[in-house]
């Protein structure tokens, strides 16, 4: 690993950036509460309002062939939030996240995310969608024949940054998450936590309003995890919404942060400030 | 700026499944090089039938006995069909130009001054515009009080009808041959490409997953299967004139002079007109048949 645990982990330190007049956006320090000034947000879909950011009311999801991804799922995350999703392997985390970027669609009921139903939204505008809302792969999903940072870029490119922009950025979130030495490195070329931290970068670059991470510390040695939950925190404290899906137990313990337990598809738990397990009073391993 | 980096895409993806590109290459410059090949003999056949049913002309003889109103009377006839887009030309040849004409084609014309007097009807040469108008003209004029009784009209009945049947079918044949021939090139290269989206059919999903949007994905696609058509079809325009200098142009000067001059009027499509309609067709062939096959891969 590139960043060695007596390093005091230096590569998760925030990249410090003077606080600059915000007319030009993209000054902005970079994990500033995501722009509102409809210019870079051009083609967000996000309805303003009151309401939760995601939103599910009684979603069942089944797949082909009778197997039951959820079962009856309703409720609600609110802006700015920092939610963990914690369950069994085969509970459902990934069917949650993947309804919430349609990349599936509930077999009944439905799921609305910054004020839009995902039911009625057109599939040409899932794009944008997506573009709201970063994600992190519990599979990576990164291009298999594109660089660390041809990846990152890529999202970027997206949405339209110039490439100005993107040989800005690109690096800098590379770093953020550790990644100093690996820009041209293709995935295949990588460790597994490695590429998971590309996928990280990849999903913080645009800002979202909404950030989930599908285990994103599942390949991680505990110092590095450390290091990513704490980013991620940081990013929740600018506004971000943060939606984690995790087994694991030390982080979620350790964070006392809102818990939202899955079992066979259905919500057995939702608790603020909580820990990986249901407090019985038995002592926790 | 945007067509800058969908260009430098379309490029990576190139080099990136070169097997797949060189496919796609080799099946457009294929299908290229048989359009090319063909284009030219079908409008050469076809030109040549043209050429022919052009000469398809209708004599109408006038009597020695016809008087002055009625001959004018028939010239007027033939003029009302002129107007009326059935006929392209009317050409009054005189009892002495006729005898003239005779004698040019006659290799020893000395026989025609023993005759006491000129025995040849004037007439009226009525060029039409479409060879199946010649009907026409021959039922407008039959019956005329001008008619020379003996010679009365005269055409080429049956040549005429055979040449052109020739003609309908040779051009129905060559519109059904290329269009087999551009289907087949659109679903060989569509075919090429699906191979190459399908190899890539998680890098597209994963495209999609991040936020882009169709046209985004597709643009690179799009302008990946119009290079690969561009250069199939250069390369098959080479090929094709080298042939044409090597091969056709050689025989051309080396063939009878005589038979040429007499079907000079059977032309065919100029090379560098060729070489645009094939270039173009090349770039259109990579487009549509990316394009189409895009189309299933988009719909996480
Ligand atoms: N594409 C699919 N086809 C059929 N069944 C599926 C599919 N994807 C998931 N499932 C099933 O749906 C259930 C929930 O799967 P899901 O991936 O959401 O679990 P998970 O909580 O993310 O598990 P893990 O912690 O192992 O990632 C499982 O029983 C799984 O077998
Ligand atoms: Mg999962």
């Amino acid at each position: 690993m590139s960043d060695g645990p007596d390093s005091g982990r230096p590569t998760f330190t925030l990249v410090e950036v003077p606080d600059t007049t915000p007319v030009d956006p993209d000054m902005a320090p970079m994990f500033s509460a995501p722009v509102q000034d409809g210019k870079r947000r051009k083609g967000d879909i996000f309805r303003p309002g009151p309401g939760p950011m995601v939103e599910f009311r009684n979603v069942v999801k089944t797949y082909d062939g009778n197997s039951r991804g959820l079962d009856g799922v309703s409720l609600g995350i609110g802006t700015g939030e920092f939610v963990f999703l914690v369950g069994p392997s085969g509970s459902g985390k990934s069917t949650f996240i993947r309804l919430i970027i349609r990349e599936l669609r509930p077999t009944s009921g439905s799921v609305t995310v910054g004020g839009r139903d995902l039911g009625e939204l057109r599939r040409s505008k899932v794009p944008y969608l997506r573009r709201a809302i970063g994600c992190v792969f519990q599979d990576f999903r990164l291009l298999p024949d594109r660089t660390a940072a041809e990846n990152v870029a890529y999202a970027l490119q997206v949405t339209g940054h110039s490439q100005k922009e993107v040989r800005r950025r690109v690096p800098e979130i590379l770093s953020l998450v550790g990644l100093d030495d690996k820009f041209d490195r293709l995935p295949r070329e990588l460790s597994g936590g490695e590429q998971q931290r590309v996928s990280i970068a990849r999903a913080l670059v645009n800002h979202p309003r909404l950030l989930i991470a599908d285990e994103p510390t599942g390949n991680l040695d505990p110092e590095t995890s450390l290091g990513i939950m704490d980013l991620l925190l940081r990013i929740n404290r600018t506004g971000t919404t943060v939606l984690v899906a995790t087994h694991d137990q030390h982080t979620v313990d350790r964070m006392q942060m809102r818990v939202i337990a899955l079992e066979a598809g259905r919500v057995v738990r939702d608790e603020e400030s909580a820990g990986y397990h249901e407090d019985t009073g038995e002592v926790l391993a | 700026m945007r067509i800058g980096m969908f260009f430098r895409e379309a490029l990576r993806s190139i080099r990136a499944n070169a097997a797949i590109s060189v496919a796609a290459t080799v099946t457009a410059l294929i299908a290229v090089f048989i359009l090319g090949a063909f284009i030219p003999s079908f409008m050469y056949v076809r030109s040549a039938v043209d050429a022919q049913t052009a000469k398809v002309d209708v004599d109408v003889y006038i009597a020695d006995t016809a008087t002055v109103p009625q001959v004018n009377a028939l010239r007027e006839k033939l003029d009302g069909l002129r107007t009326d887009g059935t006929v392209a030309a009317v050409t009054y040849v005189s009892k002495d130009d006729a005898l003239r004409i005779m004698k040019e084609r006659l290799r020893d014309p000395s026989v025609l001054d023993e005759l006491p007097s000129n025995p040849l009807p004037a007439k009226f040469n009525v060029q039409p515009t479409e060879a199946e108008n010649a009907d026409v003209i021959v039922a407008a004029v039959t019956n005329d009080p001008a008619l020379d009784p003996t010679e009365g009209i005269v055409y080429p009945e049956s040549t005429a009808d055979r040449l052109l049947t020739a003609a309908k079918f040779v051009q129905w044949a060559g519109f059904v041959l290329i269009g087999i021939l551009l289907l087949a090139a659109v679903l060989l290269i569509g075919n090429t490409i699906r191979l190459s989206i399908f190899a890539r059919r998680r890098e597209v999903e994963v495209m999609r997953l991040v936020g882009a949007t169709n046209w985004f994905i597709r643009w690179p696609f799009m302008i990946e299967g119009v290079i690969c058509g561009l250069v199939g079809a250069v390369v098959a325009v080479g090929m094709l004139w080298g042939i044409k200098v090597g091969v056709v142009d050689a025989w051309a000067a080396g063939a009878d002079t005589a038979l040429t001059k007499t079907g000079s009027a059977a032309g065919t499509i100029a090379f560098p007109l060729l070489t645009v309609v094939l270039v173009g067709a090349g770039a259109l062939l990579g487009a549509v048949g990316s394009g189409i096959t895009l189309r299933r891969f988009l719909k996480v």
